[in-house]
């Protein structure tokens, strides 16, 4: 399944637009096209099968809920959902880092290893630009940038991870973020 | 153009929210602000914008389907569980369109044959439909447990040689939250005897005790009721009873699930990949 093309994106859109109004098999609708993914980046994240179980519940949960809130004209539905399930996902680390933090060695087995590239590797336009725009980056700037992206790990996990100091962590990181931003505006 | 200089900390701040750097505190003050500034809520738009195409490079992994049903369950929905496609893959145990299937569209006797065909066998021997006959003295007993509305609520299963029970969903109703179903053995003239709480969105396999084991039959029925979530305080069922079910089985049904097993075989294995 892709969630890709621009025929996809705008059934997704209605989908969702849908599930705004409780309808409840566009809802299933959108589960059914969508959780894959979901549950991909929850279990990226998290690393735990059934706490991505869990976090995808409770996005799905949220979606319903919130549905109506969704505006076609900010966001696309994937961009909304995927969003939506980072941040539970980024929410549920954060409750654990502090126990993460008292284990380093628990702390190494996070490390990350590199992105697996999607397996149907039908990638958007977006997608490009913004690759080509991290290739321009520093190497290691770019692994810090795509770790904390796909780990969603702190400034201070990154640094230990990567043995620097943690001040020389966050301009790494907010030098390429400025970076990507005039690489993407262009 | 925006140049680098132009990037106030204000908007540094949103991209690595975006990016998810930012600890426990960080996060939470700018969540709070997306919440309430339209800035801020249009910046992060912006960040999301730029960078979730890398979720692209996520592979997709596909959900077990209990995490739909357990959807469905918290929000009270009344689409059926079987909208939203099993997991490919994993085999027949965990392929819930057929699992649905055999619940809704199946007999008792289809539900018994999967079971044949599923559970491993204690015999060391090779579980091919086709060729493995299933062994002389097996005794099964189907019980189809029906909700008020006629639809079925589960199907169960009880392998008599194995002393083991599996009670498989097929469209048990919603249950308030903090509530589940409570699986019975009603003797004829008995009293109700507890056989253990079940699932709404996944196969329940029950272990027989040899007096629970005695008292199945074709005069005994089984029931479910609605408990809390640990079982009925009393022993006996304290909420309604929601599904009901007569139990058949023993010869015919091992003659016909044998007979069965050799025909469609070949085809639940051929679902199953």
């Amino acid at each position: 399944m892709s969630v890709t093309s621009p025929a996809e994106r705008e059934e997704l859109n209605r989908l969702l637009i849908q599930t705004g109004r409780n309808d409840q098999k566009a809802f299933a609708e959108l589960y059914k096209r969508t959780s894959s993914k979901l549950f991909g980046v929850c279990l990226r994240m998290l690393r735990d099968r059934s706490e991505a179980e869990e976090v995808l519940q409770e996005t799905y949960t949220t979606v319903w809920r919130r549905a109506a809130g969704f505006d076609a004209a900010k966001a696309s539905a994937i961009t909304w959902l995927i969003t939506l399930s980072r941040n539970k996902a980024i929410d549920r680390l954060r409750q654990h880092r502090e126990e993460l933090m008292d284990d380093p060695s628990k702390l190494e087995q996070t490390v990350d290893d590199q992105p697996t590239p999607a397996v149907d590797a039908e990638t958007s336009q977006e997608y490009g630009r913004l690759q080509k725009c991290l290739d321009a980056l520093e190497p290691q700037q770019r692994d810090s940038v795509r770790e904390a992206f796909f780990t969603g790990a702190t400034y201070n996990e990154l640094a230990t991870r990567s043995k620097v100091p943690l001040g020389t962590m966050k301009s790494w990181i907010r030098r390429s973020l400025m970076q990507l931003r005039v690489c993407l505006e262009q | 153009m925006n140049t680098p200089a132009d990037e106030g900390n204000d908007n540094l701040r949103y991209a690595e929210y975006v990016l998810g750097v930012l600890d426990a505190d960080a996060r939470a003050a700018v969540a709070q602000e997306v919440q309430t500034t339209d800035e801020a809520a249009a910046a992060v738009a912006l960040w999301q914008r730029r960078l979730m195409p890398l979720t692209e490079q996520i592979a997709s992994v596909v959900p077990a389907p209990y995490v739909w049903a357990r959807i469905r369950d918290d929000l009270q929905l009344d689409v059926p569980a079987a909208t939203v496609r099993a997991q490919p893959g994993k085999g027949l145990w965990n392929n819930l369109a057929l699992w649905h299937w055999l619940g809704l569209g199946a007999s008792a006797v289809a539900v018994a044959l999967l079971v044949v065909i599923a559970l491993p066998h204690r015999e060391a021997a090779p579980v091919t439909a086709e060729t493995t006959p299933v062994k002389a003295s097996a005794g099964y007993m189907v019980s189809t447990i029906q909700q008020d509305n006629g639809v079925t609520g589960w199907t169960a299963t009880m392998d008599l040689d194995r002393s083991r029970m599996v009670v498989v969903p097929a469209a048990p109703a919603p249950l308030a939250s903090g509530r589940a179903p409570e699986l019975w053995l009603i003797p004829a003239g008995g009293k109700p005897i507890s056989v253990a709480m079940i699932k709404r969105d996944a196969p329940t396999t029950i272990t027989l005790d040899p007096s629970l084991l005695a008292k199945l039959g074709p005069t005994a029925a089984l029931a479910v009721s609605v408990e809390p979530i640990g079982g009925s305080p009393t022993g006996q069922p304290t909420g309604a009873v929601i599904a009901k079910g007569s139990i058949s089985g023993s010869t015919e049904v091992h003659d016909h699930v044998v007979r069965v097993a050799t025909t469609l075989g070949a085809t639940t294995s051929r679902k199953s990949v």
